[in-house]
């Protein structure tokens, strides 16, 4: 059987046009996907049970079993931390951060090392964004800074820049001038027009630069600045300044080097000086799927995006403090539920030997590095595959998933459910 | 030799990234991209093997050259080889500094790590089904 308009489960963009052949509880083919979505479909391998560890080996468990011990582990913590939630769907993270609110634990999501230091960079100075459809329509600049969508977001060029012909951008890859800024060569860069190579540690130097030639003060700016020739600013600066419609896509290039939220909040910055002349936005690049679901959902409920801490029975945020990385780091926390994230393979190894240190419970579809520091897992359905639910796009466009077929495994929404209770009648609340 | 190592995204880092305990994503995870004239002057080939270690430990990887890098430049897609390596300090913004790390990188025979290996060594047990 083959479904249409199946929503891709990958990445930030969220392709909402692929073509999916089902056989009973099997996908057998993938069309309109790239290679990340076709592995993702096709090379789907779940854990089969749950999986308990004693002493040092492993041995499988009922889920009924899963779950008691679960909630056990989380009722007896005294700082307990939630951790992960974008690979899931805002259902199921909306009962994590109920769990969290009835613990008083951390809950965190993986912007903490994507882009939080974006998110703290709007709430300083706010958010000129736009959905992606207007960019696919009306851009005729676009601009990937630290980014490099051909291998991290595939069709992100494909459907709504560089290739995208669009409803006053008839002709796409003529009239749309791409400027790609890095420290390195790129697949990306490779398409760019303009191609601005920035020292390390450099990017928050070329924006201040940007945005003086932008403000009229060409004759501010030295001969060279990390590594860049003025030459090439004065020209990326006009072709900004003559654009109709432009947009920068930022990557994690800006939030992981030196400055951070600082680099962001100057690239917002730019972004307001260059709407003194013409009209622009600015947006992340989200990446791991459902992560803009994650900052929404926490937001709705608590008012904070993320490292929402709930130990003084109210919400308390404060990036550097309640974020995951230093609450492990500093050994902090005594108990960590993993949902739909990786931090054994994507958080500093001080981090992941403090996962190994505490009862470690993960709710996960696959084994992953994590699995190997756990004390349990338990496997789900995937969203998008045997699961449904909602998502957001990377622009905050919320989509609505489908389950491609009835598999044999349970939702994160129900196993998270039933914690959810059986914590709630332990607590008597 | 010195570098400051870069992290991020690669396709084949992302094709596998459900699957990390299979060799494939192994030989992505554990690649240490580099300038060729870097692997000139260490006198190794592609393939050959590296230990790149950071004031946190130190880890085997596997050299290949790489174009788009300037000498003392080195890549490798985020996971559990470069995170070996990464400092967790944030400096109060919950971030650690994922894209300059500062490693020494000299050649060796010694055999690359497993991702299970890995967290073996961060106090785990391999699940091995
Ligand atoms: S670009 Fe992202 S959302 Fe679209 S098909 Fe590829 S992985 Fe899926």
């Amino acid at each position: 059987m083959k479904v249409e308009d199946v929503v891709c489960p990958f990445c930030g963009c969220l392709c909402d046009d692929l073509v999916v052949e089902v056989d009973q509880n099997r996908v057998i083919g993938v069309e309109n996907g790239c290679t990340l979505a076709n592995e993702k479909f096709m090379g789907d391998r779940r854990l089969e049970n749950p999986i308990r560890k004693e002493g040092r080996s492993w041995s499988d468990i009922t889920y009924d079993a899963a779950i008691r011990e679960a909630a056990d582990i989380l009722i007896d913590a005294d700082r307990p931390l939630l951790y992960g939630w974008s690979g899931t769907h805002g259902e199921a993270q909306s009962v994590g951060v109920h769990l969290a609110e009835l613990l008083g634990a951390v809950i965190d999501n993986t912007s903490t090392v994507c882009h939080g230091p974006s998110i703290m960079a709007i709430q300083e100075v706010g958010h000129p964004g736009c959905t992606l459809g207007q960019v696919k329509n009306r851009a005729d600049v676009i601009v990937y800074w630290g980014a490099n969508p051909i291998d991290a977001h595939p069709r992100h060029m494909s459907r709504y820049t560089t290739y995208a012909d669009g409803f006053f951008v008839k002709e796409a890859f003529k009239e749309r001038k791409v400027i790609v800024v890095d420290v390195r060569k790129t697949e990306s860069s490779a398409v760019a027009d303009e191609f601005i190579k920035v020292e390390r540690g450099g990017d928050y130097a070329i924006l201040s630069a940007l945005r003086a030639i932008v403000r009229g003060k060409r004759d501010l700016i030295p001969p060279k600045i990390a590594g860049v020739t003025r030459e090439q600013l004065f020209r990326v600066a006009d072709i900004c300044m003559q654009a109709k419609f432009g947009a920068i896509f930022f990557g994690l290039g800006l939030t992981m080097s030196p400055g951070k939220n600082k680099n962001v909040r100057n690239a917002i910055e730019l972004t307001e000086e260059l709407n003194r002349h013409t009209k622009f936005t600015i947006s992340p690049m989200r990446g791991h799927w459902n992560v803009y679901g994650s900052n929404e959902v926490f937001t709705w409920i608590t008012g904070y995006p993320y490292a929402v801490d709930f130990a003084r029975g109210i919400a308390f945020y404060n990036p550097g403090e309640t974020t995951s990385v230093d609450i492990l780091r500093r050994g902090e926390c005594d108990a960590c539920l993993v949902v739909a994230s990786d931090p054994g393979a994507h958080f500093p190894r001080a981090c992941a030997e403090h996962l190994a240190r505490i009862p470690t419970i993960q709710i996960d579809p696959h084994v992953n590095a994590t699995t190997h520091l756990a004390t349990l897992q338990i496997p789900v359905a995937v969203t998008g595959i045997d699961a449904e639910g909602t998502a957001y796009r990377m622009d905050g466009v919320p989509i609505r998933t489908r389950k491609l077929f009835d598999g044999t495994y349970p939702s994160d929404l129900e196993i998270l459910s039933k914690i959810y209770a059986r914590v709630k009648e332990a607590k008597g609340s | 030799m010195r570098a400051a190592l870069n992290t991020g995204r690669t396709i084949r880092q992302g094709s596998y990234v459900e699957r990390k305990n299979s060799p494939a994503y192994r030989e992505e995870a554990s690649s240490l991209h580099m300038n060729r004239v870097d692997m000139l002057e260490l006198e190794i080939e592609e393939g050959d093997h590296v230990c790149v270690r950071s004031d946190q430990g130190a880890v085997v990887m596997v050299a290949c050259p790489a174009e788009g890098l300037d000498r003392g430049e080195v890549f490798v897609c985020l996971g559990p080889f470069a995170n070996f390596l990464v400092d967790p300090e944030t400096h109060g913004t919950g971030m650690p500094d994922f894209k300059t790390t500062a490693v020494t990188i000299e050649p060796t025979t010694a055999p690359v790590p497993a991702v299970k290996d890995l967290m073996e060594q961060c106090g785990g047990s391999g699940y091995e089904g």
